[in-house]
């Protein structure tokens, strides 16, 4: 197996950041794939988008300017 | 009239740990390296003149490696003189090779020091900041200063007026959130600006003589609802936390304009001012990117947020102040009794949740409206606890201020079907039937009746199997009280004769953390005119009760807290003491009525001793 260094970006463990812990994961690029040293995630960077994707999803305001306080 | 004022800052910190992390990939530590240095100067460059051409000023908070770069030197002093920025100190980014030279110590939160090492640092940093520029700063920070180290260094420095001395509720979180390795236990503070006690730097100050000597700023501006339930780098006035908890979409995120312009809206709850800091190391701009995002990115969001600063500014909105000159006109308009408030909505999850933030100088406490008013945290300021951390000391680095409630680190209304949580409520009953008002959303509103602040939240409908009750709550808050007066009122019933009772109750523990703390001795008492009733805490599940009673109340000897309960008229009162799957004790006072009526009771916290 390959040594896992840090990817491109500091992509964090998706499955972690659900969790709000905020793990660096390391990238096997044999296996062209992002894995956390803490919980068992492994998953590509379209996986980790996607997961990404789905953690932003709770922040149901995200895009609204808000203006009457 | 109302006054909003932010404080830029910004510190070249020379060897900021995230540049340092990724330029070590693969090598040994080297404190010296040249890319990092050349980097970080680089991007503290970038801040300072983005700042300025939206207009707003700074204040440059030189690390204790940056004043000996001469390059970081020259242009704090080139924008001194050009742009008014002060020339502040930080202890933040105290590593650098000539601090591992002179201390022999790779500690990096000067907190965490003991107080001997404190006061050297102390007087290491203020020396060569004398050296390099002929003067002594006049406000300084890092994430957080104790009283033991602000007391020494305004004895020393008494020049010193405003300090960067908390960040608000990072805490266990914050811990959490950085994979247990952050050690940042700082919960209890004040969101905003406040003067600290010299016993405590969390306590607002009771007078003069207690006052510390400086005004003491939170590092950012937190969002008082994500932040209470999510980590404190997710959530504030900083460009780069809200990348970090991704609260964005398609690299817009308005939710940092939303976040503004609620602190703005606190003018309303604080006679007409409001606040807001900006506060970003270079660290967190790195050049090869940062928590998913590139440096296009980063800069980008840095830009829009002081974009939005500088507009503000144009439109007379804003005034932007150095961290002294905004301590300056912060004491011209603060008594010392004057509570802080904040009724914060949610601008982020899309619900109409709302939470009530008080801290005066007797207490900090939180209402959840989702709860139907309930007290979910609360601090006793009032106890003014002589805490001291760091190596030497007993709490050494849980530097957070103790609490008496916290439903979250202590459950709150929902258990795991067994025993209670902390939270402080009121159950309305008939016969066997019981409501508890945290099952019942609402929404409040502020007003004030002379130095009476009031919050008065809109009725809610309880069923009862045979009929139903609409009930309002409304808290009162007398400035320099010390106490908060709760009225619960039934506004109607559909059986006016049916009998109901009012069970005003407090279910409390104390700690910093979501782990348990020993109760044993806690003395749990009431009485009434003729009789009274004690027990030391001992997790036996004994419960007492008076008519008529005069006062309930725990005394919590670790926290130095005297905690009570009384209500006007005839009330009974009751204390309960838990048993360990359960450790809390609970106080309160009950009484029945048809129809419509009320309970008027007043939540107290003193010092014990």
């Amino acid at each position: 197996m390959a040594q896992g260094r840090k990817g491109q970006l500091n992509y964090r463990c998706p499955r972690c950041l659900m969790r709000e812990i905020d793990m660096d994961m390391l990238y096997d690029a044999d296996q062209a794939e992002y894995y956390c040293l803490r919980c068992s995630f492994v998953g590509d960077e379209q996986e980790v988008l996607r997961l990404n994707a789905q953690f932003r999803d709770k922040y149901r305001a995200r895009t609204i300017r808000i203006t009457e306080f | 009239m109302t006054a909003f004022y932010v404080n830029i800052v910004h510190r070249p910190e020379m060897v900021p740990e995230y540049l340092q992390k990724e330029a070590e990939q693969g090598k040994v530590e080297d404190l010296t390296r040249r890319a990092v240095l050349q980097e970080s100067l680089d991007i503290f460059r970038t801040q300072q003149q983005i700042a300025h051409a939206n207009g707003l000023r700074t204040t440059i908070q030189m690390t204790y490696a940056s004043l000996f770069n001469a390059e970081a030197v020259a242009l704090a002093q080139e924008h001194h003189a050009r742009f008014g920025d002060e020339i502040g100190l930080t202890f933040l980014g105290l590593q650098c090779a000539e601090f591992r030279e002179k201390f022999k110590s790779k500690e990096l939160a000067i907190w965490l020091f003991s107080l001997e090492d404190k006061r050297r640092i102390v007087d290491e940093l203020f020396g060569k900041f004398f050296e390099v520029f002929g003067f002594y700063p006049t406000s300084t920070g890092s994430y957080y200063l104790d009283a033991e180290l602000v007391n020494y260094l305004k004895g020393r420095y008494p020049q010193v007026k405003a300090a960067v001395a908390t960040c608000w509720e990072e805490g266990p979180k914050a811990y959490w959130n950085a994979n247990n390795s952050w050690y940042t236990l700082l919960d209890g503070g004040p969101w905003n600006p406040w003067i600290p006690s010299r016993r405590n730097i969390h306590c607002p100050a009771s007078d003069e003589a207690d006052d510390i000597g400086l005004v003491a700023i939170p590092h950012l501006s937190r969002d008082l609802m994500a932040v209470f339930d999510g980590p404190g780098s997710y959530y504030g006035t900083h460009p780069q936390n809200i990348l970090r908890g991704m609260a964005y979409e398609g690299r817009e995120l308005p939710y940092f304009q939303n976040l503004v312009d609620q602190y703005r809206a606190l003018a309303q709850y604080n006679r007409g001012y409001a606040y807001n800091m900006m506060f970003v190391g270079p660290g967190w701009m790195s050049k090869s990117g940062r928590w998913e995002a590139d440096y296009a990115f980063l800069l980008k969001s840095y830009q829009a947020g002081l974009a939005y600063y500088g507009e503000l500014k144009q439109q007379g909105r804003l005034q932007d102040l150095t961290l002294s000159e905004f301590a300056d006109v912060y004491r011209q308009d603060r008594p010392y009794s004057r509570p802080e408030c904040a009724l914060w909505r949610d601008i982020l999850y899309g619900s109409r949740r709302q939470m009530f933030w008080y801290a005066d100088p007797a207490m900090r406490f939180c209402l959840d409206m989702n709860q139907g008013g309930a007290m979910v945290d609360l601090r006793p300021y009032a106890a003014k606890l002589i805490r001291p951390c760091g190596v030497g000391t007993k709490a050494n680095q849980d530097a957070s201020y103790p609490f008496l409630v916290q439903s979250l680190y202590r459950a709150g209304y929902f258990t795991h079907y067994a025993g209670e949580g902390a939270v402080k409520s009121c159950k309305i009953g008939h016969g066997g039937e019981q409501v508890d008002l945290c099952t019942c959303r609402t929404q409040a509103s502020f007003s004030e009746a002379g130095d009476t602040r009031l919050v008065t939240l809109e009725p809610v409908t309880l069923e009862f199997e045979a009929f139903s009750v609409r009930v309002q709550s409304e808290f009162r808050l007398t400035e320099g009280s010390g106490e908060v007066e709760i009225i619960r009122r039934v506004l109607d019933s559909t059986r006016p004769d049916a009998e109901l009772s009012i069970d005003e109750y407090l279910t409390g523990c104390y700690g910093t953390t979501e782990y348990p703390e020993d109760l044993t001795g806690v003395r749990l008492s009431l009485k009434n005119g003729s009789a009274s009733e004690a027990i030391d805490y001992a997790y036996q599940c004994r419960e007492a009760e008076l008519a008529d009673v005069q006062c309930v109340e725990a005394v919590i000897p670790p926290v130095d807290t005297r905690l009570s309960l009384r209500a006007d008229g005839a009330a009974s009162g009751y204390f309960r003491e838990g048993f360990s799957f359960s450790p809390m004790y609970t106080l309160g006072i009950k009484k029945t009525l048809r129809g419509q009526g009320e309970l008027r009771t007043w939540l107290k916290v003193a010092k014990a001793s």
